[in-house]
């Protein structure tokens, strides 16, 4: 009876498959890390201003601000 | 003024500042995404048995590690410059004021309108009122109008100082013997703090800098002159 024969194993290049895989997954998350800290940092940023500033009054923020007594010049 | 334990820039209150906290969360980003990179290979080189003694040479690895950073480093450098320039605008500033830095207190002229000329001291612990902030407040705060381009001339009397706000995004040197001018145009009303920001002596870390920003209508009717 013929012993069963196993496929023989990958045996070289092992170190340059495991390189390329990597490469490719290292760019692709630091690509994901810098995309997120756009997203959830920095573009998040940028509109709280642009909301802050949609219907500023910097009279009234002036008045409340002159009212609380924080301002030397003028009580 | 920053926070307890506050990582990142003050909130800003004019456009040059905000300008540049973006252009921070840009340089930042590439940071985050060269830190990664560099920390996904470190970690994935050190969790591996495979080895190759037999690298002699990686052209198209050496290419690609050369070009990339140059883009990276072009895609930092050409906002920067951007927002260099835009610092160096003059608008017809409709304001000036001369500051002068001594050691260790800081001057203030109006010479715009009349000469009202005064100093400003740090706030002795001794003399602050509850709620008042220890090694920032002054005696006499230089008041500016909101809303309106202002000129800020800056020189020293005796070393190098530098005069700052962080919030408004200033820092300009008081240089003895050299006039240097500052442009800012600010958007809210408050009171901002800043600090003294090139080594001048024993008492460098004491000479704050407090502006009053306060609405140009109110400006005009004069309550700086009253003080």
């Amino acid at each position: 009876m013929a012993p069963e024969v196993l496929p023989k194993p990958q045996m070289r290049g092992l170190l340059a498959r495991r390189l390329r895989f990597h490469m490719a997954t290292a760019f692709v998350l630091s690509l994901g890390v810098a995309a997120l800290y756009k997203v959830g940092v920095a573009d998040k940023r940028k509109k709280a201003y642009a909301d802050f500033y949609r219907n500023y009054d910097a009279m009234k923020d002036f008045e409340e601000m002159r009212k609380a007594g924080i301002f030397q010049s003028v009580k | 003024m920053a926070h307890p334990v506050q990582l990142g820039l003050q909130d800003a209150t004019s456009p040059v500042m905000e300008e540049l906290i973006t252009f921070h969360d840009q340089a930042l980003m590439a940071m985050f995404l060269i830190s990664f990179l560099i920390l996904y290979a470190l970690s994935s080189t050190l969790t591996t048995k495979l080895t190759n003694t037999n690298i002699t040479d990686a052209q198209e690895m050496e290419t690609i590690w050369t070009i990339l950073p140059a883009v990276i480093l072009i895609l930092i450098a050409l906002p920067s410059l951007r927002i260099l320039y835009m610092t160096d605008e003059i608008n017809n500033p409709s304001f000036t004021i001369k500051s002068i830095g001594h050691q260790w207190y800081w001057t203030y002229e109006y010479t715009d309108y009349g000469g009202l000329i005064f100093n400003s001291y740090m706030l002795p612990p001794l003399f602050l009122n509850p709620g008042d902030l220890r090694l920032l407040e002054v005696d006499n705060r230089v008041v500016l109008p909101i809303e309106a381009p202002v000129r800020m001339m800056i020189t020293s009397q005796d070393v190098l100082h530098s005069w700052t706000i962080p919030t408004l995004g200033l820092k300009t040197d008081a240089v003895p013997g050299r006039l240097n001018q500052t442009v800012f145009t600010a958007t809210r009303p408050g009171v901002y703090y800043g600090q003294c920001s090139e080594i001048c002596g024993a008492n460098h870390s004491f000479m704050p800098i407090v502006a009053e920003l306060i609405p140009l209508k109110i400006f005009e009717m004069g309550p700086v002159f009253t003080l």
